[in-house]
C-alpha cells in the first residue's frame, strides 16, 4: 500500500497495522527533513506529486519487492506540500519471517521510490534562494553513463588509422595551439571539431554577447545563453565534451594592443570574424608574428577560405587587397541574412585546414570560393606578391597600427586649433574634385589642393615623414585615402573628421 | 483535427516545468510529430532549463520511449528527474 499524505505520517499507526502473528522480523526507514544540502542551510521543504503516477508506481514497486524478497507485508507513506525541518518525509515498512529479507527489501523500496515515483522536491535557502533538487542543471546527482575511465588512444581511433594522421599526427595535434577569434557561426563549429580531434590548445576571443538571432548558426549556445559572455560560454560548454583539451577564453576585443601577444601564445590563427577592420589586424598580426592563418568570409549562400602559412608560397590578405575595402562595401549577416549550415561549412573547412597545417600537410593553396545554393566550387590561383605591404620584399607595414585598422585616423575640428585657422603641425590637403572646392571652400584654412585620383598614381606628392591631413566633403573620402596612404608607407596620414563640412 | 493539419494536444507539467511554463496545464495545438519535438518546441517558446535527456514523458498515462508519435487528443505529462524521499 503506497500513500501520499498531505498531513503528518503517524509512523505508529502505520507498523500496528502490519502486526500479524507469523512475522518475525520489522525493518522501517523514515526520511526527514535535513537542514543542509550541499552546503547550503536548507530552512523549508516543498514536495509536489503527480499523483495518479506517484501512486501507481509506488504500489508497483511495494509489488515488486513483496515477490522478490517474500515479505509478508510492504508499505509506504510519502508527504506531499511544505515540510519543515525534522518533519518526515518518508516512511517505508516491510514485515517478514526474516530480518535478511527485511533489511534489503527496505532498502530496495526506498532507494525505488527516490528514483522512479514522480515526486519532486523543491528546496529554500536560508539565503532566499531556492532550488528543484535533481532538475538544476549543476547538481552534482548527474548520472555517469560512463564509469571506465577514457582513454586518448579510444577517443581518436578512427582518425589515427588514416596513414595521414598516424599517431605520430595525433601527437602533433595534441601539441598543437590554435586561436579563434570570433565565437560566431564559423568560430562555433570551428571550435568543435578542433576541440573534437584532439588539438591541445584551444583561445577563444570574442567579445560580445549571446543574441537570440545568433542561435541558428551558433551552434556551441543555446537559449539558456541569451546574454551570456560568448567566449566564456563557448569555453564552458565545449570543455565538458572534450576534457583533454586546454581551452582559455578571451572575452575581449581583438585590438592592435592584445594582438601580437595573444597571437605569440598560438600556433594558428583562426579569422573566424565578420568585418574587414579585425580581418586586416588578423592578417597583419599573423604575418608580423609568423603564424599561420586561416581566414574564411561568408555572403549569403556562399563563402571563401584562404591560407596564409609564413615562409611558403600562399598569400596574405593583402597580397590581394593591399588597403582594406571599405566597410561600407560589404554587408554582414544581420543585413544581408544566412542559413546556419553555410557558416557551418566554412568553419568546419577552417577546423579541417588548421588540422592539415598542425599535421605538416601542405597548405591550401589560393583562395576556395564555394556557393552553396548551387555547389559549385571555385578555386581562384592567388600567388604571393613581392609588393604587398606586409609580406612583400619591402614591406610598409612593421607593425600593428592601429590607424591601419580604422582606428585613430580622424582628426577632429575641435581642439585642433581652429581657432587661428591652422592645425598645428598638419599640411592640409583638398582632396576634392575642382568643382566641389570651388562651390565650398575650406573655411579660414590654408591648404594645397590635390584631388584624391591622383593618389592613385605610383609617384605620390608627399614625403614619408611628413605630417597630411587630408580633407573632403564630410569625412569619408579622406579616412578611405588616409588608410591607403599608410598602407603605402605614409605613417602620418591623418582625416579631418566630418570634412569641411565641419569647419563651417 | 483543426482545419490547418495540428492536432489538439493536453499537456501537463510539474515543479520546474510549472514554474517555468507559469501553469501547470493546457491545451494546445501543434504540428510536432513525436513527444520530443514537442517538448524542443513548447522549450524554445518558455525557454524550459531542463534538457530532453534529463527527462521522461508519459502519453495518455503510461511512459513512453521519446519518439512516440502524437495524436489528436493526446494527454502528455512531461516528467523532470525526481527526488521523492
Ligand atoms: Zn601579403
Amino acid at each position: 500500500m503506497f500513500a501520499l499524505s498531505t498531513s503528518p505520517i503517524d509512523a505508529r499507526a502505520l507498523q500496528d497495522a502490519m502486526r500479524r502473528p507469523e512475522a518475525g522480523a520489522f525493518v522501517c526507514f523514515e526520511g526527514w527533513v535535513r537542514n543542509t544540502n550541499e552546503g547550503r542551510t536548507v530552512t523549508l521543504l516543498e514536495y509536489e506529486a503527480f499523483e495518479a503516477v506517484a501512486c501507481s508506481e509506488g504500489s508497483h514497486i511495494l509489488h515488486e519487492a513483496r515477490e522478490r524478497f517474500g515479505l509478508l507485508d510492504a508499505r509506504c507513506a510519502h508527504r506531499v506540500g511544505a515540510l519543515a525541518i525534522g518533519d518526515m518525509a518518508v516512511w517505508v515498512g516491510v514485515v517478514s519471517g526474516h530480518r535478511g529479507e527485511a533489511f534489503a527489501a527496505c532498502r530496495y523500496i526506498i532507494d525505488e521510490v527516490k528514483k522512479r515515483v514522480p515526486i519532486w522536491k523543491k528546496e529554500h535557502y536560508s539565503d532566499g534562494d531556492s532550488g528543484w533538487v535533481n532538475c538544476e542543471c549543476h547538481c552534482g546527482a548527474e548520472v555517469h553513463v560512463h564509469a571506465e575511465p577514457v582513454t586518448e588512444a579510444q577517443l581518436y581511433a578512427r582518425q589515427v588509422c588514416l596513414p595521414e594522421v598516424s599517431q605520430e599526427g595525433q601527437d602533433r595535434l595534441r601539441r598543437g595551439r590554435v586561436l579563434i577569434v570570433g565565437a560566431g557561426g564559423l568560430g562555433c563549429p570551428a571550435a568543435l571539431y578542433l576541440a573534437a580531434a584532439g588539438v591541445g590548445e584551444i583561445g577563444i576571443c570574442d567579445s560580445d554577447t549571446v543574441d537570440a538571432s545568433n542561435l541558428h548558426r551558433q551552434i556551441l549556445f543555446g537559449i539558456q545563453d541569451i546574454g551570456a559572455p560568448k567566449a566564456e560560454r563557448a569555453v564552458d560548454r565545449i570543455k565538458s565534451m572534450y576534457p583533454f583539451t586546454i581551452f582559455t577564453p578571451y572575452p575581449e576585443r581583438l585590438t592592435d594592443k592584445n594582438a601580437m601577444e595573444m597571437f605569440c601564445k598560438h600556433d594558428i590563427i583562426l579569422d573566424c570574424t565578420d568585418n574587414f577592420e579585425v580581418k586586416f589586424l588578423i592578417n597583419d598580426a599573423a604575418v608580423l608574428s609568423k603564424k599561420s592563418a586561416v581566414f574564411a568570409s561568408i555572403y549569403q549562400w556562399e563563402g571563401q577560405v584562404q591560407v596564409y602559412q609564413p615562409g611558403t608560397e600562399t598569400p596574405c590578405l593583402r597580397c590581394q587587397w593591399p588597403d582594406m575595402p571599405e566597410p561600407d562595401c560589404v554587408r554582414t549577416c544581420a543585413e544581408a541574412g544566412v542559413l546556419g549550415a553555410v557558416p557551418g561549412v566554412f568553419g568546419a573547412m577552417q577546423a579541417l585546414e588548421a588540422l592539415k597545417l598542425l599535421l605538416g600537410r601542405p597548405a591550401l593553396p589560393g583562395l576556395l570560393l564555394f556557393d552553396l545554393l548551387s555547389g559549385q566550387p571555385h578555386r581562384a590561383g592567388l600567388k604571393r606578391s613581392a609588393s604587398c605591404p606586409v609580406c612583400g620584399t619591402n614591406p610598409t607595414i612593421r607593425s600593428v597600427d592601429p590607424a591601419n585598422y580604422g582606428d585613430g585616423l580622424d582628426v577632429e575640428v575641435e581642439g585642433a586649433g581652429e581657432g587661428n585657422g591652422t592645425f598645428d603641425g598638419f599640411e592640409v590637403i583638398d582632396i576634392r574634385e575642382p568643382q566641389e572646392i570651388r562651390e565650398r571652400p575650406l573655411a579660414g584654412l590654408k591648404s594645397t589642393a590635390i584631388p584624391a585620383s591622383r593618389f592613385e598614381q605610383d609617384s605620390l606628392p608627399l614625403s614619408t615623414d611628413g605630417r597630411y591631413l587630408l580633407c573632403c566633403a564630410h569625412g569619408a573620402r579622406s579616412k578611405y585615402l588616409a588608410r591607403r596612404l599608410r598602407a603605402r608607407g605614409y605613417p602620418h596620414v591623418f582625416s579631418l573628421k566630418g570634412g569641411a563640412e565641419a569647419l563651417v | 483535427m483543426s482545419a490547418n493539419g495540428a492536432k489538439n494536444i493536453s499537456v501537463q507539467y510539474f515543479a520546474m516545468l510549472r514554474e517555468q511554463r507559469g501553469l501547470s496545464k493546457e491545451s494546445l495545438a501543434t504540428h510536432a510529430q513525436s513527444a520530443a519535438a514537442l517538448y524542443e518546441e513548447l522549450r524554445f517558446q518558455h525557454g524550459f532549463t531542463l534538457p530532453l535527456e534529463r527527462m521522461r514523458v508519459i502519453v495518455n498515462e503510461s511512459f513512453q520511449p521519446w519518439d512516440v508519435s502524437l495524436s489528436e487528443g493526446d494527454e502528455v505529462v512531461f516528467v523532470p528527474p525526481v527526488a521523492g524521499g
